[in-house]
């Protein structure tokens, strides 16, 4: 919603209203950048108090019928408003406005106000800053940096991403942490598909088998813009989904005029960011680690010249990466299209890994009548992800990570003999090489997504006017995941003679509302908004794996085996709420808004109880005020905002379930065991209530000097009480893994900065420039039984683990040392910044970068663990280490390490030729990089890093994981 | 007022909309308040067959805990490789209560015990014949003894908690000796059950000859005559291997129940098979084994000689364990070559060393050696029983509890590889037991 409401309303007024203008001249003109001349293009110019527009063309010219003492307002995004009275209109100059403070926000299901008015720190992210710089696969991926008040995780390099988006701090423990993603009013899923790996690998669940979340299915290059509610204050009106912030995306969609077909090719390729690295071994290491039996194996190794180093092997690949996009868009009078076909066919670093994504997006708008008109978004991907044999594993012989480190030797032969048969390992349980090569581990999504919007304006007087306005849509896809373990692997031949695991997951998410809106101006200086509506909400899911083991030699399919097993999980969830919010604005001085939502869920232990959700806000815009007479502060606004929303309870939290059994064929029901489909032995609790957030956020806001420096101050406080989790600290001799409770307070405090500026503006230079600082501290407030390791969150206390312990911070990392549960680190960072700049040289030259310094966060690096347990962790020859071995001197906290890094992470350089063609509007070529430069004390692979996939807390646990890649590309763009 | 009319129709237009949400019935599987809140038969029968099931579950970690404190063996683990860290006490580390060994096999015993537990409780409101129930009872109060036997002894002198009805209010931790007495009373008590009861359930082909109250009732006896010698209670021992499946020949030595693994389905694998010189993950016999062994004795099969001796984190071994034959091989409950054991050990301590010596040349000859020709002492007799539980129980999870009976669990009689290893005991309770 990047588009300013103004221009809005000029495009609709202009095209349902083009003829009847009487007694007036033309007045023509040219609007250009004050800063260096350069014509606007599609600029609004309309009439004051009348519904007259016009839009500058491509050299920034227009004409317009009007009077000589009329105003015109001009309007453009990126550039401040500018009233002109109708005859000094023949040369309209604008200017930069950094703070954007004409831009039009949505805050809510039907609501948006402008950000001059807003209550709330709502950060918004517009497709040049998101993608401009330079292409990624995913779109969570490519906020990182670009907010405040984000954290980002990436719980693996794999292709096709895998990423955690956490919104000021932890909001939930029960997997709804990632904020709610609605794309043009449709709610989509997020969810991680299981492939079932983990009975083969030994893998403790689903979550760590590392598959993709699928909000990566959306393709970044298709978004107009995205909206950021963080916090409870401005997400109250989304109720209970709205406990970990809201993610509000738009997607281009067409103007009326020229038709504009956008050619753009972008060619790459991903190479790994940093190698863990491998122990040099003399024959002396080898004796000493490996036995002296072994020296014999190594001295000839090395005198043949075998010495491998099998990292490299596995991950030292150049992987090609080609993304292609057409886009067409434009219209006429009553209908408006937005047409974007996309292919991005990327590989990975390591062989055989990979991810596709093909997406098509057709956007209509269409004006019915005066008063009817209807928006309707289509979107269809198909994905598929070779992601590889990654994870984390127990005796399964299935990731080739966790292998090499535990224990791959370098003078070790694995690669296959003239006749393709591969060696077994000698000292892991497979065989590094062939789980590369042999191995299948893919995802493939078909994904159609459809969202609808109705608007009708019932009535429409001077001072009264209400809409009618009903939104909604349907995202459906279907997933199927496929692992195949050859019979003649290593770990295969000795248990279960080949295995195959074929997921098939369809899940259909469909959602409407209908509002009324009401607006009333009782006087000049008064404005009265209000709104009701209701919110439907309905998702259902099914994953069913199939798996068959003893394979029938050579063979890939499910029927070619001698046993059969399923699996099979079933969700639905149904929500509904009715929403009422007012908003009073006097003059733009004075805007307070005062909201609530009431929300029932299926999820409940009541389906039918609502619970309430209520807001308000204040904003004073001080500078506003007939006595503020400083003229380079034209912006100096206070303001305050207070919210609550909620989480129901994950699906199933109600339940007490029991599993099937079986010994020896005789069938039976008892308990679960750990990770039997994915259900754990839990005491359900059947009278659940939300969680519910509240919170408090305060902050200043400032524009300096003609809008060319903003600064921005928030604060907030955000308690979420009653966090419904899985008391896993429930003993052992309960017969139970967990119980479902819901007595757990924490609160996130935090605050963050964000200065713009326009520091250089002439014909030559243009530089933007964003410094973004944000921290926030989650602290356990109150445990209403004991401290716990949050499920599904780390392994044995053994090796460390989340932990939460009252008083201490939610991200605690714990280890169990010499009998001790002893906190042992902090995953979160004390703070994080960010610096976004946007430089164009001699008009035709644009450079972008960003840099994001992540401070503080320890990391668990459980692959330096498994290494040092291998015996292959480069720097055991260091004298230190010898003298105080990490384990043994300090059990899993010798793994902390701090995670602190500063990245460059993404970079830019766009030149515009300067020359046209007949039919080529304009021509761009460039190039860019992503994550390319990390500046890190951290000796494990990334310290952006989660074994445990992107729900959760998903932090600072490395174990293995496929490595973090970083990117370069060439970039080609046309329009034509 | 036209307006206001539009207004109010649309409003009612919302209202009309809002709806009534249904509440969910879990569609992936059976609550428990459905199964054990309808005790009818069939449910008890799916509820006494899961408790078969469970009560084959986590083995796997019982052995490499025990085989590995006793120095039966070494795990060198692929995944886990604490394994020759915290069971060895390297550089004098104390256990934790934390070890995945010990957790994983208290929770599958706790499971197990749960699901009696659900089915005592609902026999109680259920509404089959009495002899029926008695049937039920008897499985359950059985598999409950014997599986907690298993927690006791690896906690040692920390005792064991017997009462976990209610999971929000769980019993104390009993006392060593007021463990050994629950645990007993629990076997007397399904005993005694057993004497009028009808099975109506499907045991898996492990039970095969101990699948009536009549048979399962000797299963029960000599559960309860392990549970005495290691109580040290040998009069108990003696008379309650009579109503035992005890055969003093060595012809059926290996009769018993068994736990049955199975491919496919929820069925489990052995989870002691490793493929004969398997790299990475694989149980390395402790050298002695092979080193003490008496000439001649056939048990030297249960270990087999690897191509690549193995040498790793300070430890090493020339053999791996040989002890089951595939992933599929079942392992025994308690078998009578335990019981034979059982009588000797029970007639050494009572003093009647020809039972004895008779007793243990059951086992010698069954395995290739000679009649007994040691000095008749009660010590000297110690020692070969001994020798013949390491070595016919080998990898089974009797060696720590034994080594311990006799205070031999310690560095005078076990050796130390690997300089700065210590000798456990005993495990901790596990950090949030008690609450």
């Amino acid at each position: 919603m990047k588009q300013t409401f103004l221009k809005n309303v000029f495009l609709l007024m202009f095209l349902v209203i083009p003829i009847g203008m009487f007694a007036q001249d033309t007045i023509s003109g040219t609007v250009t950048d004050a800063a260096n001349g350069d014509p606007l293009v599609g600029v609004s110019v309309v009439l004051k108090g009348s519904i007259t527009g016009a839009l500058t063309d491509f050299d920034g010219n227009f004409s317009i019928m009007a009077s000589q003492d009329d105003t015109l307002v001009f309007s453009y995004i990126g550039y401040s408003t500018k009233e002109v009275l109708a005859s000094d209109a023949s040369n309209v100059q604008m200017n930069v406005d950094v703070t954007n403070l004409d831009e039009v926000v949505v805050t809510g299901l039907v609501s948006s106000i402008k950000r001059s008015n807003l209550a709330n720190n709502i950060s918004t992210v517009d497709s040049e800053a998101l993608t401009g710089a330079t292409t990624g696969s995913t779109l969570d991926g490519a906020l990182y940096g670009k907010l405040t008040g984000v954290n980002i995780n990436a719980a693996g390099g794999a292709p096709g991403g895998q990423t955690a988006l956490r919104l000021r701090g932890i909001s939930s423990l029960s997997g709804n942490n990632q904020p709610l993603f609605i794309v043009d009013g449709v709610y989509i899923s997020n969810i991680q598909l299981t492939n079932g790996s983990a009975v083969a690998s030994g893998a403790n669940a689903g979550r760590e088998e590392g598959g993709s979340n699928r909000v990566s299915d959306i393709n970044p290059e298709d978004i107009e813009s995205i909206e950021v509610l963080k916090g409870a204050s401005a997400a109250a009106i989304y109720g209970t989904r709205a406990n970990a912030g809201v993610v509000i995306i738009t997607t281009k969609r067409g103007a009326a005029g020229k038709t504009s077909i956008k050619f753009e090719q972008d060619v790459g390729f991903n190479t790994i960011q940093n190698f863990a690295g491998r122990r040099q071994f003399t024959s002396a290491t080898v004796a000493s680690t490996f036995g002296a039996a072994e020296v014999p194996i190594f001295e000839a190794a090395q005198a043949a010249g075998r010495i491998f180093n099998y990292e490299e092997e596995l991950y030292g690949e150049e992987g090609l990466i080609i993304d292609t996009r057409v886009s067409v868009s434009g219209g006429g009078e009553k209908t408006k299209f937005y047409f974007n076909a996309s292919r991005r066919n990327e590989d990975g670093i390591m062989q055989r890994t990979g991810y596709k994504r093909n997406s098509l997006r057709v956007n209509l708008d269409h004006i019915i009548s005066d008063e009817l008109k209807i928006g309707l978004s289509s979107n269809y991907v198909n994905s598929r992800a070779d992601r590889g044999p990654v994870g984390n594993e127990n005796n399964g012989g299935f990731s080739v990570g966790y292998n090499l480190a535990l224990v791959t030797a370098d003078w070790e032969n694995l690669f296959p003999d003239e006749n393709g048969i591969y060696p077994d390992a000698r000292f892991s349980a497979a065989n590094v090489i062939f789980n590369r090569d042999l191995i299948d581990n893919s995802e493939e999504i078909n994904r159609y997504i459809q969202g609808a919007n109705i608007e009708y304006k019932a009535i429409t007087n001077d001072d009264f006017s209400l809409k009618l306005t009903a939104n909604g849509g349907l995202d459906y896809f279907q997933g199927k995941t496929f692992v195949y373990i050859p019979e003649t692997q290593q770990i295969q031949r000795a248990t279960t003679q080949g295995f195959i695991s074929a997921g098939n997951n369809s899940s259909l998410q469909y959602n409407y509302n209908a509002f009324a809106v009401l607006n009333y101006l009782p006087s000049e200086k008064i404005t009265l908004n209000g709104q009701f509506g209701i919110s439907y909400l309905n998702f259902e899911s099914d994953a069913v794996i199939s798996q068959t083991t003893q394979l029938v030699p050579t063979q890939r399919n499910l029927q070619q085996g001698g046993e059969f097993n399923t699996f099979q999980r079933l969700t639905e969830e149904e929500e509904f709420g009715i929403i009422g919010q007012s908003t009073l604005n006097w003059d733009d001085k004075i805007i307070a808004t005062a909201g609530i939502r009431f929300d029932k869920s299926n999820l409940n232990g009541d389906p039918n109880k609502f619970f309430a959700f209520p807001r308000a806000s204040v904003a004073v815009n001080i500078a506003n005020f007939d006595f503020w007479n400083v003229d380079d502060i034209s912006l100096f606004k206070l303001r305050v905002a207070y919210g609550e929303t909620g989480s129901s309870a994950r699906f199933g939290s109600l339940f007490t379930p029991l599993g099937p059994t079986s010994v020896g064929g005789s069938q039976g029901l008892a308990l679960p065991t750990v990770g039997q489909n994915n259900q754990s032995a839990q005491l359900g609790e059947a009278n659940l209530e939300p969680e519910t957030s509240q919170e408090l956020e305060f902050g200043a806001d400032f524009s300096f000097f003609n809008n060319k420096l903003g600064l921005e101050l928030t604060g907030y406080i955000r308690d979420v009480k009653n966090l419904i989790y899985p008391f896993s600290s429930i003993p052992l001799s309960s017969g139970f893994a967990n119980s479902i409770r819901n007595d757990f307070d924490l609160s996130n405090k935090g605050f963050e900065i964000s200065l713009n500026a326009n520091p250089i503006s002439n014909s030559n230079v243009n530089w933007n420039t964003t410094l973004n600082f944000w921290r926030n501290e989650a602290e356990v407030e109150r445990l209403g039984v004991g401290e716990f390791q949050p499920t599904g969150e780390g392994f044995s206390l053994t090796f460390g683990s989340s932990f939460i312990r009252e008083g201490e911070t939610a991200t605690s990392l714990a280890a169990n040392i010499n009998g001790v549960t002893t906190i042992i680190g902090d995953a979160a960072p004390d703070y994080e910044m960010s610096w976004f700049n946007q430089i164009t040289l001699f008009k035709n030259l644009d450079i972008t970068f960003l840099w994001h310094l992540k401070q503080g966060g320890d990391v668990l690096n459980l692959t330096k663990l498994l290494s040092d347990f291998g015996g292959v962790t480069p720097d055991l020859d260091n004298p230190d280490v010898i003298a105080n071995p990490r384990f043994g001197t300090f059990g899993a906290a010798g793994y902390i390490e701090d995670g602190s890094y500063i990245r460059l992470r993404e970079v830019g350089a766009y030149y515009t030729l300067p020359f046209k063609f007949d039919f080529i509007e304009k021509a761009r070529i460039g190039i860019s990089g992503k994550n390319i430069l990390t500046f890190t004390d951290y000796t494990g692979y990334d310290p952006e890093t989660s074994a445990f996939g992107p729900s959760g807390l998903s932090q600072g646990i490395e174990v293995a994981p496929f490595p973090s890649a970083e990117q370069y590309y060439f970039h080609l763009q046309f329009t034509f | 007022m036209k307006n206001i009319r539009r207004l109010v129709i649309m409003t009612m237009t919302l209202f009309v909309l809002s709806c009534s949400l249904d509440g969910v019935v879990d569609p992936n599987q059976p609550s428990l308040e459905g199964v054990v809140g309808d005790p009818s038969l069939q449910n008890l029968n799916l509820l006494a067959q899961g408790l078969e099931a469970r009560a084959v579950n986590s083995w796997g970690g019982f052995i490499t805990a025990t085989g590995s404190i006793s120095r039966e063996m070494y795990f060198f683990n692929a995944s886990d490789p604490t394994t020759t860290e915290t069971l060895i006490g390297k550089e004098g580390g104390m256990l934790t209560g934390s070890e995945p060994q010990l957790t994983g096999t208290m929770f599958g015993r706790y499971q197990a015990v749960k699901s009696a537990d659900f089915i005592l409780d609902a026999v109680e409101r259920s509404e089959i014949s009495d002899t029926q129930k008695s049937g039920f009872r008897g499985i359950a109060l059985t598999f409950k003894g014997y599986l907690l036997l298993d927690v006791l002894e690896l906690l040692g002198d920390n005792g064991v908690r017997v009462d976990i009805a209610d999971p929000e209010n769980l019993g104390p931790f009993l006392g060593r000796a007021e463990g050994f007495q629950a645990i007993s009373d629990l076997l007397d008590q399904g005993f005694a059950e057993l004497q009028s009861a009808e099975f109506t359930f499907q045991f898996s082909e492990g039970f095969e000859d101990f699948d009536t109250p009549t048979t399962f009732a000797q299963f029960n006896r000599a559960i309860a005559a392990r549970v005495a010698v290691r109580q040290g209670d040998f009069a108990s021992a003696l008379s309650l291997l009579n109503d035992s499946f005890l055969e003093l020949s060595g012809a059926n030595l290996g009769t018993g129940p068994k736990r049955i693994y199975a491919q496919g389905g929820t069925e489990l694998l052995n989870p002691i098979f490793k493929a004969p010189q398997q790299s990475g993950d694989q149980y390395i016999v402790h050298n002695r084994f092979i080193s003490d062994i008496e000439a001649g004795d056939a048990r030297i099969n249960k270990f087999r000689l690897r191509n690549d001796p193995v040498a790793r984190d300070g430890l090493n071994g020339t053999h791996e364990i040989n002890v089951y034959e595939s992933v599929t091989s079942p392992i025994d409950h308690i078998r009578n070559e335990e019981l034979v054991l059982i009588y000797a050990e029970a007639n050494i301590r009572q003093a009647n060393f020809t039972e004895a010596v008779d007793a243990l040349n059951i086992i010698r000859n069954a395995n290739g050696l000679g009649d007994y020709a040691g000095a008749v002492t009660e010590d000297d007799l110690i020692d070969e029983m001994l020798y013949n539980r390491t070595y016919s129980l080998f990898g089974e999870g009797h060696a720590m509890f034994d080594l311990r009976r006799y205070d031999r669990l310690n560095d005078t009689f076990l050796p130390i590889d690997r300089p700065g290893d210590i000798i456990h005991t005993q495990f901790p309770i596990p950090p949030f037991e008690v609450q």
